[in-house]
């Protein structure tokens, strides 16, 4: 729009203070099974209306039974992860053991914390198998509190998915519903139709889905178009 | 004296009787609930025997998508189409607010109303609104004197040109009107050009998106293609999400009988009857 | 002891031309005065048991303490300079609760025994901090404890070298004690049995007669962690030994 500033420096100071922190949106979604569990994030990567890239999984393998998803402030998750797979390497030298997932539920937690009057801003849902191979979800918020879920909606779209999940996964609000474990093909389903979903009516979130599927075995990864639009 | 049953006549224009208590509200830390944006991808280019509109179907708010196929080219004249971006009341009510006027216009003048005038009355409003009005507009039309397009600005300033881009996806759409619009294009090349400049702001442009509707105006005809193009399929879910019979909890019940107090039966007459009906 | 002394005994920064370093060696023969303590792994747990010397009818004996919980899941038993040992012990608890802070797990009895060990060699160390040490430690120590790979005991010597045990004595008994349990020790000993060696073989090297007072006896097993006998169960463990 063409305007004519009145004259140089009339904006007041405030509008030109420089933020540390950006949002570049995206989406994670993780569902524990009774031994697996299933994370997948979307790929899109933006700032304001624009799209960065459309080819960015937001998932992070730190060892053959943890993934984390992590977004929000990119370059905090970029330097979280790194930190994060540092500290991993470290205390598998150390200890000669990989980290399991608890460990790295509660050491995500510390490094957090670590920051609490600067925080990374990330929200992060962590998935794995904990010690006795059962299926884990672990969800954070920006300053390091966390918790088990057995499912968890986190990022853009969490508002739109996470009474999703509370119903198809929590079965909850349903009188008549017959609580039985979840199957992998359930998880993984539920996880692709929440992103259809989210894709439709949440702007920062589509282009496609990154799933990781985690049980004794190992990791299998996955990928699933979504609208570009 | 306003009475109810005889209430005041309202003055014409906006009314502002609360703008002070809002100004008031946002001081305590209320803040004013947010209006729908367009958040537009809208373009017009002009071609060898009239002009194309073309605008996405996307309406958000904030970061969420509040329409997925909302019309974006508003209705002027039988000549006339006018493409909207911004606050969406604004876009709606400003083109219909001319476009009633144009058509008193027409009655009274008996001609085709020519493009200018519809321009100048946009502007017009647009200015004495000092900007308030949020629609940011592509105006084009054939009239007597040929094609026109025009870009009109929510402060009421506007341009004349062969080709033009507004929205939030304006600079996507004008990269490709900057590398591939030429005069004299034939109308294929032009519907072609205007679809793939909406295309580049429904996909770069996170506002923009769903649908593409694009409108042909040449001398005496409008072709308004709606949808042109479905730019993106929706995905198709893999579960059905149908609850079970008995689903929901019912918490108490209660019927209450309808008491039939009277049975009357009345014989309509048919269009053949004798006992037609008066229509004097 | 040493035929070449010379002034290379004196800085704990030099090696000899022979390639020693010889405060530690010291710190080494040091830890031979310490009274005896001794450590037996048992697939059901480990145990700990050491002599007090009781040097004087007036000293109290509860307030000789040389065998101390670490951890919830970890003992350590120590010979040799016991003022020593508090730092070491202080350091060893911190890195287990540093531990739990950080991973929200139990540190293993190896990596305690590692953390001590960057402790231990930080001898001679002379940064512009001031809080360099200006000899090694004149403590061995016996960690115990049982971690997620079971019951495990590792010893350390001054020089901060640790090596896990199946059972081992240190101190100024440990030579005899050593060879008794080399002669005793079998993979499947019950804790029972275990407890009763050490206590036995503790008998043949104390030059004090073995009561309830003058030994401290510790088991750390999977289920009751670490465990500090009472009097009346020593008395009862004394009773089945001649």
């Amino acid at each position: 729009m063409a305007v004519v500033e009145p004259f140089a420096g009339s904006r007041p100071m405030e509008a030109n203070r420089f933020s540390p922190y950006s949002d570049n949106g995206g989406t994670v979604v993780a569902i524990a099974g009774e031994d697996f569990s299933v994370i997948g994030s979307d790929t899109r990567l933006t700032v304001g209306y624009a799209i960065n890239t459309r080819e960015q999984s937001k998932l992070f393998r730190l060892s053959d039974k943890t993934v984390l998803g992590s977004c929000g402030c990119w370059c905090d998750v970029l330097t979280l992860t790194r930190v994060l797979t540092a500290r991993l390497q470290m205390y598998n030298h150390e200890h000669q053991k990989v980290m399991s997932t608890p460990a790295v539920a509660q050491l995500l937690s510390t490094m957090l914390y670590y920051k609490r009057f600067f925080p990374y801003y990330v929200s992060n849902i962590l998935a794995g198998l904990d010690a006795e191979g059962k299926g884990a979800v672990y969800h954070y918020d920006p300053v390091g509190h966390y918790e088990r879920n057995h499912y968890y909606a986190g990022g853009a779209s969490s508002a739109l998915l996470q009474p999703f999940l509370d119903n198809q996964v929590g079965l909850k609000n349903m009188t008549n519903a017959t609580k039985e474990p979840i199957t992998r093909e359930r998880a993984v389903a539920i996880i692709k139709d929440a992103f259809i979903s989210a894709a439709e009516r949440e702007i920062h979130t589509g282009d496609a889905v990154m799933i990781s599927i985690i049980d004794k075995n190992g990791i299998k990864e996955e990928r699933f178009s979504l609208r570009k639009d | 004296m306003a009475s109810v049953l005889c209430p005041e006549v309202t003055p014409p224009g906006f009314s502002f009787e609360n703008h002070q208590r809002n100004a008031f509200l946002v001081k305590k830390g209320f803040p004013a609930p947010k209006a729908t944006k367009t958040g537009t991808t809208i373009v017009g280019a002009v071609f060898r025997d009239g002009v194309v509109l073309g605008a996405d179907t996307r309406a958000t708010e904030n970061t969420i998508v509040a329409s997925k196929n909302c019309q974006k080219i508003h209705y002027m004249a039988p000549n006339m189409y006018c493409c909207g971006a911004g606050t969406a009341a604004d876009t709606e009510f400003t083109t219909a607010a001319i476009s009633s006027q144009l058509e008193l216009h027409r009655l009274n003048t008996g001609r085709v109303v020519p493009v200018v005038t519809a321009n100048m009355m946009l502007r017009q409003m647009l200015f004495r609104y000092q900007g308030h009005i949020g629609a940011a507009l592509i105006l084009g039309g054939v009239d007597n004197a040929g094609p026109h397009l025009y870009n009109i600005y929510p402060h009421g300033s506007s341009d004349n040109l062969p080709y033009c881009t507004m929205g939030s996806g304006s600079l996507a759409a004008m990269a490709v009107f900057e590398s591939r619009w030429k005069p004299n294009m034939s109308e294929e090349e032009a519907k072609v050009l205007v679809r793939d400049a909406v295309a580049a702001g429904v996909f770069n442009d996170l506002a923009s998106g769903n649908n593409i509707d694009v409108c042909v105006l040449k001398k005496g005809t409008v072709d308004f293609i709606r949808p042109y193009q479905v730019a993106n399929e929706k995905g198709q879910r893999i579960n059905t999400y149908k609850y079970k019979k008995g689903t929901t909890v019912v918490l108490n019940q209660r019927v209450i009988p309808i008491v039939v107090e009277e049975e009357v039966v009345r014989k309509v007459p048919g269009p053949d009857s004798e006992e037609s009906m008066d229509t004097s | 002891m040493f035929l070449t002394r010379s002034e290379y005994d004196r800085g704990v920064n030099t090696f000899s031309p022979e390639g020693r370093l010889f405060q530690v060696e010291y710190a080494i023969e040091a830890i031979k005065l310490g009274s005896t303590a001794i450590g037996i792994c048992t697939p059901e747990g480990v145990v700990l048991a050491v002599e007090k010397r009781i040097t004087s009818p007036l000293m109290e004996p509860s307030t000789i303490e040389k065998i101390v919980e670490v951890d919830k899941h970890i003992g350590c038993a120590v010979s040799g300079l016991i003022a020593d040992s508090r730092t070491m012990v202080d350091r060893a608890r911190m890195e287990c609760q540093n531990h739990w802070f950080s991973y929200n797990e139990k540190m293993s009895v190896e990596s305690v025994a590692q953390a001590v060990s960057n402790l231990a060699i930080q001898f001679g160390d002379s940064d512009e901090d001031g809080g360099a040490m200006s000899r090694p430690f004149g403590v061995a120590i016996l960690f115990a404890g049982c971690d997620e790979k079971g019951p495990q005991l590792f010893h350390m010597d001054p020089s901060g070298t640790f090596v896990q045990f199946d059972a081992k004595a240190i101190g100024s008994g440990s030579e005899g004690a050593q060879q008794s349990l080399q002669e005793q020790y079998h993979k499947s000993m019950t804790l029972k049995e275990a407890l009763t060696a050490s206590l036995t073989i503790l008998k043949q090297v104390m030059e004090e007669k073995l009561s309830s007072t003058n030994v401290e006896v510790v088991t750390v097993t999977p289920e009751k962690f670490f465990h500090m006998y009472s009097k009346e169960e020593v008395e009862e463990v004394i009773k089945d030994i001649s």
